[in-house]
């Protein structure tokens, strides 16, 4: 399996140790930092952790086929202090999600942007 | 020692003298003593046992101190005693020495965190009190010896929220005495996987020649299946609340080779904060290659009156009836009625099934109007609060911990594991889960809940045993063979009973994180330790 192979490790460079594992660790190497995507799509569920926050939600296609995607954030420890909470997001939501797929196909995105029905975007920190 | 070319006045700062002879004769070549008793650094510095040992292997290691143990040992003592935190200083920081993984939000701001807790936990910077001009030789050190950029946001904070001088050092000074600890303690634990256990510690003095030393002998007995364990061991008490020691079950000797990591009988580490009226202590005992296996320990003295430990039934569901209810406790009377027991209202107990001075069952009923949430129970005048939870449905499942970590292993670094639970949790007054007012019903047992992974970015359906298998019991196991790579992965529970507004059944995740044990990068080795990847020097060829 191509996970990120420690993708993580670049940051270690100039540092005496790594930060903790179980902050946001691995980078964009998995995603296709070249465009960005967009969808329209109904949360599943929100998980609000370390090392990364994860949306999960359905998206329906041009088909009537729906299928569940995973969208990555980096971790609660640098969301919380944004004032993102545990049901910042929540299933039912009606979002649009915006970031870089995964470059294997896997149904993965990086998200880099989330915007609420009421067209106010969540503010993001980016750190991975 | 390093620091003996630093001739610093502490300008303004009284210092803690230093009165012990060994200290003053190993130490006093380098940390020259003036005519109060002060001697540079050390007169400045407060912090845990573990800091000053820390402190005398790097004096060892580094500037060639020559210590026998048990002379070692008896520094370490003195200084964390004299140059030592108070019981209330100690407990914020209790996770660092207790090895727990912890999300830390004491860190103040980026700057200060970049400063202190990329190499080791902001706990271990606040495990220390300094003077200011302390806090700033120390963050010369790390500029010189480590390389580190300057940091004085860094230095002003740490001066302020961690002063060599605290209302509660001084309070605790002039009420100074180590904790006697001897006699019998009752006993309440948790271990993940594991469930509950209750017991006794008896602690005796370990002989005349060994002041601060004790042995321990400790029956526990497990709620879940009443099986039984007995460990003993030794502990030493450090300064105003530091219970540090070792022990192990007593079958460890018969303990073949093959004995399952998670063995309880396993040998561990105690670390346990003592609290100031030293009625009671609370801590950790851990032992795994991340120490990752753990009891969750509470101790408290016996009383003459009763004294509820544990209630076997953690929720009760409104509307349901005669639901038996274990009550386990130390000194309970021969003789209760329901009169004696209160559940809260809108739970009536039926009747008394049995009762001894160790374990009273009862029958209750739960009104359908019962108001949900958490309640105290009580017998007599004894009370394990919030010991019951009243329900109506369990609304999601919460698999914890939430975020983990395991390691593959290698020739040199054994594996590490991960168990896990799956929680059953109402949503609380609010209505809406993931709340801070969501109540606790329980763990799911193996025939509540299936336990699967799923590895990010896999194919569907595709095998996940090159990452590892998860039991039916949810404890998590990596593969033997390590790919070389890390992973994330869910550690997903499905409820078996339990459904959602749809139909289906109840889903909780964890997120794991499946590590190396160790890599090199542009030459240098990382090797892991608890949460976090440790330069340990030049790759070696």
């Amino acid at each position: 399996m191509k996970h990120v192979l420690l993708t993580l490790l670049t940051i270690a460079a100039g540092f005496l140790a790594m930060p903790r594992a179980a902050d946001a660790h691995h980078g964009y190497a998995a995603f296709d930092t070249t465009a960005t995507v967009t969808f329209q799509g109904t949360v599943t569920d929100f998980h609000f952790t370390n090392p990364h926050c994860v949306v999960e939600f359905d998206v329906t296609d041009d088909k009537g086929q729906v299928q569940n995607w995973k969208g990555e954030l980096t971790s609660s420890a640098h969301l919380a202090p944004r004032g993102w909470t545990a049901t910042s997001i929540e299933p039912g939501d009606q979002l649009a999600i915006t970031g870089y797929r995964a470059k294997n196909g896997a149904p993965s995105i990086w998200i880099t942007k989330i915007k609420m029905p009421d067209g106010k975007e969540l503010k993001i920190d980016t750190a991975n | 020692m390093v620091f003996a070319a630093i001739a610093l006045a502490q300008a303004g700062e009284e210092g803690i003298p230093v009165t012990d002879p060994l200290v003053i004769a190993k130490c006093g070549a380098c940390h020259t003593r003036d005519d109060r008793g002060n001697m540079q650094r050390i007169s400045w510095e407060r912090t845990t046992p573990e800091g000053w040992q820390e402190a005398l292997k790097r004096m060892i290691l580094a500037d060639g101190v020559s210590l026998t143990p048990p002379e070692a040992r008896s520094i370490v003592r003195y200084l964390s005693a004299s140059h030592g935190l108070a019981p209330e200083e100690a407990k914020p920081v209790m996770y660092d020495a207790e090895r727990r993984i912890h999300v830390e939000t004491s860190i103040p701001n980026d700057n200060v965190g970049h400063a202190c807790a990329r190499c080791h936990s902001f706990a271990r910077s606040l495990s220390w009190r300094r003077s200011p001009d302390d806090w700033r030789q120390l963050a010369e050190m790390h500029v010189t010896r480590l390389k580190l950029p300057p940091n004085d946001e860094a230095v002003a904070f740490l001066a302020k929220a961690a002063p060599l001088h605290a209302p509660e050092w001084t309070a605790w000074s002039a009420r100074s005495r180590t904790p006697n600890v001897a006699g019998r303690w009752l006993l309440t634990a948790s271990i993940l996987g594991h469930g509950k256990y209750y017991g006794e510690m008896q602690v005796d003095p370990a002989g005349p020649a060994e002041e601060g030393e004790f042995t321990t002998n400790v029956h526990l007995t497990s709620v879940n299946d009443g099986s039984s364990l007995v460990r003993t061991g030794r502990i030493a008490v450090y300064g105003a609340s530091a219970w540090r020691g070792r022990s192990k079950g007593v079958s460890q000797g018969n303990q073949s080779a093959s004995a399952a990591a998670d063995d309880l009988n396993s040998e561990v580490r105690e670390v346990l904060w003592i609290a100031p009226d030293q009625s009671t202590a609370e801590g950790r005992w851990f032992w795994g290659q991340y120490q990752e296996f753990g009891f969750d320990v509470k101790l408290r003295r016996p009383s003459a009156g009763p004294a509820l430990l544990v209630v076997d039934g953690s929720s009760l569901k409104a509307g349901s009836q005669t639901n038996r209810m274990r009550l386990i406790g130390d000194h309970l009377p021969a003789r209760v009625t329901p009169a004696d027991l209160d559940f809260g209202p809108g739970v009536t107990v039926r009747r008394i099934v049995s009762s001894t001075p160790s374990e009273v069952i009862a029958e209750v009923d739960a009104a359908s109007d019962a108001a949900l949430g958490k309640r105290d129970v009580s017998l007599l005048h004894s009370v394990a609060p919030g010991a019951v939870a009243i329900y109506d449905r369990v609304d999601y499942i919460k698999v914890v911990p939430d975020s983990a970590l395991a390691a593959f292993g290698d020739l040199r670094h054994g594996v590490g594991y991960q168990q896990f639970e799956a929680i059953g949790y109402q949503r609380g007054p609010d209505g809406k889960a993931h709340t801070a007012d969501d109540v606790e019903l329980g763990p799911l047992g193996p025939n509540d809940a299936a336990w699967s992974i799923e590895v990010f970015y896999a194919a569907p359906a595709s095998s996940t045993d090159y990452v590892g298998k998860i039991s039916t019991t949810g404890f998590f196991t990596p593969a033997t063979d390590s790919p070389n790579n890390n992973f994330d992965v869910w550690v997903v529970a499905t409820a078996k009973n339990e459904k959602d507004k749809n139909g289906k059944p109840l889903v909780g995740k964890g997120y794991l994180v499946v590590t190396v044990p160790t890599y090199t990068l542009g030459g240098r080795r990382y090797v892991r330790d608890l949460d976090r990847w440790i330069d340990e020097g030049p790759e070696e060829k």
